[in-house]
């Protein structure tokens, strides 16, 4: 059976095959030049590098295989483009078009290394040939990413090839619907989406749920800014997702499938599609998958804008043509959810971890991480950290550890302030705790969460008070509306917010906060409302000296919020280049060659433009 | 005479159009958002009529669908500028300075986020996160992406769609 | 925090599908005290009725389903080490179960909730009033969001149209604080039949229906929607929406001639008409 044909794949035995076939037709001398092509190196141009050393291999000798490969996010996105070759893990970072030449000359025919494009450490100058010489991987653990980067997520063979499907196979061949279960529930999974539920207990009840069919849903709504997370999976391996899910109808008595994702995302739902496609060529998905009984099949809907269906009730009400409003959970959604079916919602790194669960066995799994939080977990470390991209990490690293370790602490020398977790739901966690263990109970019990992962270090710069007031205002945009807490209760915090930040705080702005929030937690109707007063509460909690200088002496410390701080111009730094007063849109900058310019303070709209230009840092915020 | 043939014609069009996509979707009602959403990627936004025409066809209130389009920030009830111009004000490129950007666009250029400018150059978006946090500030202009933008330079690359414009006027006019 | 109790709550739902599913057939409910037995998939506030004790509601009417979006019906449930706020008027009971009305936390949830109305709807009398009931005399919340004419987004007015009459004629537009009832379009609906079912249920006095005497209409404001009024045949009278008849005629499925000409008149001369037929009967005595 010649697998070049793509013939439907008719028993386990045939996938098998299929497996052996394609590593026999790799030659071990080939070479492949892995090309992310993940949302932050595309955003600097990467494409363009792979399509370049496409040309550059179909160019060259025919004696030496040469394999162009567009890989998935690797992590490192502050050093993108990034390009590995193989074999040898050799990595380079800020690869650019004129580099392609080069890399492909000297290293990927001639076996050499190109020096000045390898990673260097910031801090000691040393040079890392391979990636595992580098920090800001070694103390990296890939499951759910463990492929990306490895595979071309276009090509579902190159997945067949490393072992994909395989823990399918295993669970068609030997494993029950409650075997299945029971290794998720030795691994001890818990949903990576933010609610950390025990899955292997959502998978049970849905299961046992009287009513048919019965629905499986992945959410791929990733709403939280600051999070790619779910992105870097779909894009860079999606076939994993798929894998999960099919596995998981298998377990729970499933023929239908749904992926939800968000609308921001089109890139996400092409490589989804074309996954779902190549599988059901295949004979992955569709009736009698590997030749047995079962039957299951996807179908992506994308959302339309809406933060608010990362919800799971308002994401079906969005897959029954609805607006996204949420409902009561008093009846849960394994019992009755989308057309009232008994439904089991995941999130995508949920689903991407279940094929190596299965394929690693649920002890394996379960041997990492802490005593309730078992497993790794990605994290979207962003901000002002040296090295920010994504990371997967064991459970229960400290904060300290990923955002120095692995971040490579904060950039431009400044100070650490806080690091913002979970995302919109989360809150902001200061410097004297970053020992804790970042796990789903540890951040909840200091006022935040670890939600999906989003971490947002800030330094010395940042506003506290302004983070509040974003958060907010965000959630207030995004809000259904449906509930009077959180629709009325996020206005009225905005409203007190925006007092503070324009300079007009009062006595009991405080006390009033705190009223708000202990309504909205305990009378919103779903959990964007009864988290939304976190990065309010928790940047009070641990900030309240900057919310007080702001209400009483209308002062912004960390010299953000516009009319709290002043421009002025250091006479000694001021080299009377002029390019302030050329930009000035008010003309409030005066000055002469050679004189010190002087910023007047009644025309200045504070608009920071002088600030942004001036060559010398000659413009202070005061 | 021809005029109304003319609307006759585009009358039909827009029904053979229109039944396409509700076909894609075997009619079914729970597929309302991605029917809407082809329906926009046709026409550049929701027009009235074919909002009128899907209601009747699905036997959906008009009031559903009213709903559904007003509540998702992606739909648009009325036509779109030239070019499109999306700034990502998520976490990461707030505190790095988007905010600011995204005033200065709607002063500059006298629009509102989500809509259009008076001349429809271009219609004006600013959403939560794109997911490219490593070069934030980030702008995204007709589909190329700019990274680390400040207010001048985000200025200035819309300022060149409009001397583009006036560019390609001047060459039609010769 | 939030995040992890519910958490407990969820698991101690899922604990066993089994008992969740049969339940109770009749369990019982321990209310403020005083134990009352309801029907299973009963909600709190049916037991609360039965034990004659008062829980405020708005967005809640026993003609349409229970969507507990108001959240002014917050009581306190009892989870043995912790204590839940759910909402009366949707939460099922489905095994035996505690609750608190009165308890302070329970009080003071809902009064906030009511802070909040008033400030956003401060002029309707209706929601004053409900307010005093409560205890609540004012609110510390200024005016931050504006209402139609004290709309108050309860929902009621949306769901009795679809779900009662059967034409959603109006529905929901717009998300968050930009919420509103509208018609399609913000132009008078064309399915609206002019029953005024919205305006009746509106429990803030935003909605009213309007007769135009000249133009023989009605109006439900602030839709603008208008419906053409049926005028007696006799005295010429405005009586009701002639879609109002249709629509009764066809669900009622009465279709006789007899029954149309009835409709015709308006309420007096159908009594005078009435008298002088029955005038015309002889009635036997026992």
């Amino acid at each position: 059976m010649t697998v070049l044909s793509n013939k439907r794949l008719n028993s386990i035995s045939d996938l098998d095959d299929m497996r052996k076939e394609l590593l026999s037709l790799r030659s071990p001398s080939a070479k492949s030049v892995h090309v992310c092509t993940g949302p932050g190196c595309a955003a600097k141009g990467s494409p363009k590098l792979y399509e370049l050393f496409c040309e550059a291999a179909q160019q060259a000798d025919a004696d030496v295989e040469i394999i162009p490969k567009a890989v998935g996010c690797h992590g490192l996105c502050e050093y993108g483009p990034i390009v590995l070759i193989q074999p040898g893990d050799i990595f380079y970072q800020r690869v650019e078009e004129p580099d392609v030449a080069e890399i492909f000359r000297e290293t990927v025919v001639g076996g050499r290394l190109v020096e000045r494009l390898l990673y260097e450490n910031p801090v000691t100058g040393q040079k890392a040939e391979t990636v595992d010489k580098i920090p800001f991987y070694k103390v990296q653990k890939r499951i759910a990413l463990a492929y990306n980067g490895l595979v071309d997520p276009t090509k579902i063979t190159d997945y067949i090839a490393l072992g994909g499907y395989s823990a399918l196979a295993k669970v068609l061949s030997s494993m029950t619907d409650e075997d299945v279960i029971s290794e998720v529930e030795t691994a001890g999974l818990r949903g990576r989406g933010g609610g950390g539920f025990p899955t292997a207990r959502k998978w049970r009840s849905c299961k046992e749920a009287e009513g048919s069919p019965r629905y499986v849903i992945c959410n791929g709504d990733e709403g939280d800014p600051g999070a790619f997370m779910d992105r870097a999976i779909m894009e860079g391996n999606p076939h994993s997702v798929i894998e999960g899910m099919l596995i998981g109808a298998y377990a729970i008595g499933s023929s239908d499938g749904y992926i939800y994702v968000r609308n921001e995302y089109p890139l996400s739902v092409e490589r989804l599609k074309l996954a779902i496609e190549q599988a059901k060529e295949l004979g992955l998905l569709g009736e009698n998958i590997l030749g047995s009984s079962f039957s299951f099949d996807i179908r992506i809907n994308r959302g339309a804008g809406a933060f608010v269906c990362g919800e799971s009730t308002a994401l079906m009400a969005s897959l029954q043509g609805r607006t996204g409003e949420p409902r009561a959970k008093y009846i849960h959604t394994v019992e009755s959810g989308l057309w009232e079916k008994p439904t089991n919602l995941n999130n995508v790194e949920t689903w991407a971890n279940v094929p190596a669960i299965i394929n690693g066995g649920g002890k394996s799994f379960a041997s990492i991480g802490t005593e309730k939080s078992k497993g790794t977990k990605v994290f979207s470390l962003v901000g002002k950290v040296v090295n920010s991209g994504l990371v997967e990490v064991p459970m229960g690293m400290t904060l300290r550890q990923i955002i120095d370790e692995v971040g490579g602490g904060i950039r431009d020398g400044k100070r650490f302030k806080a690091v913002q977790t979970g995302g919109p739901s989360g809150g902001c966690i200061p410097e004297e705790h970053l020992d804790a263990r970042v796990d789903f109970d540890e951040l909840t019990k200091l006022g935040s969460m670890m939600g999906s992962g989003g971490m947002i270090v800030m330094d010395e710069d940042t506003c506290m008070v302004n983070v509040a007031k974003y958060f907010t205002n965000f959630l207030q945009k995004e809000s259904c509306g449906k509930c009077t807490p959180c629709r009325e209760g996020l206005s009225q915090m905005l409203y007190i917010l925006d007092r503070i930040t324009d300079g007009e705080g009062q006595a009991g702005d405080l006390e009033r906060l705190e009223e708000l929030a202990e309504l909205l937690e305990g009378t919103a109707l779903c959990a964007l409302g009864k988290t939304a007063a976190n990065p309010t509460m928790s940047t009070i909690r641990y900030f309240r000296d900057e919310y007080e200088a702001h209400i009483k002496e209308k002062r912004c410390p960390a010299k953000e919020c516009r009319g709290l701080f002043r421009y002025e111009i250091d006479s000694e730094a001021c080299k009377a280049c002029g390019i302030c007063l050329k930009n000035c849109p008010v003309g409030a900058i005066t000055g002469e060659k050679k004189v010190a310019h002087v910023i007047d303070q009644e025309k200045c709209t504070l608009c920071g433009i002088c600030w942004e230009k001036c060559p010398f840092a000659a413009v202070l915020k005061v | 005479m021809l005029r109304i043939c003319k609307v006759i014609q585009n009358m039909a069009q827009d029904n053979n159009i229109l039944e396409q996509i509700v076909d894609r979707y075997d009619g079914e009602v729970g597929m309302l958002i991605p029917m809407m959403q082809d329906i926009q990627a046709e026409y550049g936004y929701l027009p009235l009529d074919q909002l009128h025409a899907l209601a009747k066809r699905l036997e959906l209130p008009l009031s559903r669908l009213y709903a559904v389009a007003t509540f998702y920030s992606s739909f648009r009830l009325a036509p779109k500028g030239a070019h499109d111009v999306t700034l990502c004000v998520g976490t990461v490129c707030y505190l790095k300075g988007s905010g600011a950007i995204s005033e200065a666009i709607c002063r500059e250029f006298r629009v509102e986020p989500g809509g259009t400018t008076p001349d429809r150059l271009f219609t004006f978006q600013a959403v939560n996160c794109v997911g490219a946090c490593a070069v934030a500030p980030v702008m995204i202009v007709d589909g190329k992406y700019y990274g680390g933008v400040t207010t001048a330079s985000a200025l200035e690359v819309i300022s060149g769609l409009a001397k583009d414009k006036a560019a390609v006027q001047k060459e039609g006019e010769i | 925090m939030y995040a992890l109790r519910d958490l407990l709550g969820e698991m101690s739902l899922c604990r066993s599908a089994e008992s969740i599913r049969k339940g109770k057939p009749v369990p019982t409910v321990t209310i403020d005290g005083c134990k009352v037995r309801v029907k299973k998939d009963a909600t709190i506030l049916d037991a609360a009725k039965k034990a004659g004790i008062w829980i405020p509601t708005l967005c809640y009417h026993p003609a349409v389903s229970s969507e507990a979006s108001c959240r002014l019906c917050m009581v306190e449930l009892d989870r043995g080490e912790w204590r839940q706020l759910v909402t009366a008027c949707n939460y099922p009971v489905r095994r035996d179960i505690v609750v608190y009305v009165s308890s302070e936390r329970a009080q003071q949830a809902r009064r906030g909730v009511m802070e909040l109305l008033l400030a956003r709807a401060p002029e309707s009398e209706e929601l004053k009033a409900l307010a005093e009931r409560m205890g609540v005399k004012e609110t510390r919340y200024p005016n931050v969001t504006e209402s139609q004419r004290n709309c108050i987004l309860c929902g009621l007015c949306v769901q009795v149209c679809e779900e009662i009459i059967g034409k959603a004629a109006i529905g929901f537009a717009g998300r968050g604080a930009e919420r509103v009832v509208a018609a399609p379009f913000r132009q008078p609906s064309e399915d609206c039949i002019g029953c005024g079912a919205c305006a009746a249920i509106c429990p803030v006095g935003t909605i009213k229906v309007r007769f135009h005497k000249e133009e023989q209409e009605v109006e439900i404001s602030p839709f603008k929607s208008r419906a053409k009024l049926l005028v007696c045949q006799e005295c010429g009278a405005l009586i009701t929406s002639t879609l109002v008849n249709e629509q009764a005629l066809t669900k009622a499925n009465l279709n006789s001639e007899e029954f149309r000409a009835r409709l015709r008149l308006c309420p007096k001369c159908r009594r005078l008409q009435t008298v002088a037929q029955l005038g015309a009967v002889t009635f036997r005595k026992k």
